[in-house]
């Protein structure tokens, strides 16, 4: 663990009333990494997730982001999440704008770029996840894999320099999850520093840095996807990719 | 798609000619209505350059002659002179009425908006807000105009800024009446409306750095007020209707012409229908403008779910 870390998570607690869903979750990224919780649903991935930008408040433990202490109650977290993007499950689009609005609301209310700048912005954004041809359409006029897409846009045109993807893919029919993750893909190689809960192994394996598997609100084990997956060191580890896999 | 190629049925097409004629006739009547009103206001305004004022716009003896000519008319002909001769009377009335509903219809939004707000998101003002709307709601609105005219006596209180815009300063305080109490009701509306917006919708406008309030005003808002438009219009609906009691502190808007016309000529049902006709054309223009409203704002697939 070297002082420089992009991202250090450090023992971070967290309780819904009595039930405690953390337990002492640790990790930590550098610059440009790409880490992928994987965990079964209920293990607290995306509850820990939501913690990096305060979403969901931590009790206890420590979440460092360049240096900065996350969970510092001085902290302003709409500057935060200025500099956190956040994709949703349910790709949560603002139903009364059009994709350019979508993504032409942060730059424009939150950044305090122009009218025009903004609509700019917006449209380089959605060109780059390849909706240029879909600027003026409305979410309800989208299929859930352009959503997603717009919601990827949404996230990217505040120049974040982390990136948090809540399950992007679960809620789309299989034949659309393709397209979202070729944008993800896309993001990897550009350099993004990525923190993504996904049930999707295969992206997992072919571009995480490493790999958390959560279970129970602990972390369970964590490594390289090939140490991950070929010899999980944890017997609950291997169980879980099992079933993954025979669903795959 | 069978259907939309299917040529129509002879009663589809009575029905569909119906409605067509239907709706022909209702803008004839919109018109004749607010053509009457308008060009009355614009003859009085100028000091009577159609017609002197307080006459009506067409001489009573002549439309009571050209019915008296027409076999199925004549027996009505004497009643139809009569209300002609109301008419610049009640067209006063009813502008006022206009002019009060209006008014404090917009200015009642202004209100109810930051009501509803702090109603679904506020912690301390959420109960303020509650505290003021059911003591609005729950206590009569005449009371409430007692209070402010008789109790209050805030018609002597009426800035000098303003107070000619009327002819009589108690306008005023009928539209400050009518402002607070429909303030009370839009707050019910919208708040309902605010509450049908999706939570993820709140936290993706966090997520991107929007504060709580900027949230509200960029992403809450453009999408709860699109969902209240129709249970708003009741209120609207309501407020032409319920302004009559501006009459009881002395307003003299269409319900208190009326009256006095019939406490003066004794022609009480006849008067009455014809203010109920006016009533009539009000609503029915104010619903048929919301619903225009409505489909001018409207946004595909927002509020769809609603109309299951």
């Amino acid at each position: 663990m070297s002082d420089d870390d992009f991202l250090r998570v450090t023992d971070v607690s967290k309780w819904y009333g009595e039930e405690q869903v953390l337990h002492d979750v640790s990790f930590e990224m550098d610059r440009g990494d790409v880490t992928v919780l994987i965990g079964p649903s209920g293990s607290g991935k995306s509850t820990m997730l939501r913690c990096v930008n305060r979403l969901a408040e931590a009790q206890e433990g420590s979440i460092l982001l360049d240096g900065e202490e996350v969970l510092s109650p001085d902290l302003d977290v709409d500057e935060l999440r200025r500099e956190v993007g956040m994709v949703f499950q349910g790709f949560n689009l603002f139903a009364h704008l059009t994709a350019v609005g979508n993504v032409a609301l942060g730059p424009r209310r939150v950044l305090g770029l122009s009218e025009t700048e903004a609509r700019e912005r917006a449209e380089d954004q959605l060109e780059r996840v390849g909706l240029a041809d879909q600027l003026d359409s409305y979410p309800a006029e989208l299929s859930g894999g352009q959503q997603q897409r717009v919601g990827i846009a949404r996230a990217l045109a505040m120049e974040p320099k982390l990136m948090l993807f809540d399950e992007p893919t679960s809620a789309l029919d299989p034949e659309l999850i393709g397209e979202v993750l070729e944008v993800m893909h896309g993001l990897v190689d550009e350099g993004m520093t990525m923190l993504v809960v996904t049930h999707e192994m295969s992206f997992a394996r072919a571009v995480a840095d490493e790999i958390v598997f959560l279970d129970d609100g602990r972390v369970v084990e964590r490594g390289p996807p090939e140490q991950l997956f070929e010899r999980p060191e944890e017997e609950r580890t291997g169980r879980f990719l099992e079933r993954i896999a025979s669903h795959d | 798609m069978a259907s939309a190629t299917r040529p129509a049925t002879v009663r589809e097409r009575v029905a569909e000619s119906d409605r067509s004629v239907g709706r022909l006739l209702l803008v004839a009547a919109g018109a004749l209505f607010w053509g009457w009103l308008a060009v009355s206001w614009v003859n009085r305004w100028l000091g009577g350059v159609l017609v002197p004022v307080g006459q009506p716009l067409v001489p009573p003896a002549a439309v009571e002659a050209t019915l008296a000519g027409i076999p199925v008319l004549a027996a009505y002909a004497a009643d139809a002179g009569f209300v002609v001769e109301m008419t610049p009377d009640l067209a006063r009335g009813t502008w006022l009425t206009v002019v009060i509903t209006g008014v404090s219809l917009a200015l009642g939004f202004v209100i109810a908006v930051p009501l509803a707000v702090t109603r679904v998101y506020g912690r301390f003002s959420a109960w303020v807000s509650l505290a003021y709307t059911e003591l609005l709601r729950g206590t009569p609105l005449l009371a409430q105009l007692f209070v402010l005219y008789y109790g209050l006596n805030l018609a002597s209180y009426v800035p000098d800024a303003v107070s000619g815009v009327f002819a009589r300063e108690v306008v005023w305080v009928a539209i400050l009446g009518f402002t607070l109490n429909g303030a009370a009701y839009q707050a019910e509306y919208i708040r309902g409306a605010l509450e049908s917006v999706e939570e993820g919708q709140i936290t993706a406008g966090r997520a991107i750095g929007l504060s709580k309030l900027e949230t509200i005003y960029h992403v809450v808002l453009p999408q709860g007020l699109r969902y209240a438009i129709p249970s708003w219009t009741n209120e609207f609906v309501y407020l032409i209707k319920y302004s009559s009691l501006a009459g009881f502190i002395t307003v003299p808007e269409l319900y208190y012409r009326a009256d006095q016309i019939a406490a003066e000529t004794f022609r009480y049902t006849l008067i009455f229908l014809v203010t109920g006709v006016m009533y009539l054309a009000l609503v029915l223009t104010a619903s048929k403008l919301m619903v225009r409203v409505e489909e001018r704002v409207a946004i595909p697939g927002l509020g769809a779910e609603r109309e299951e």
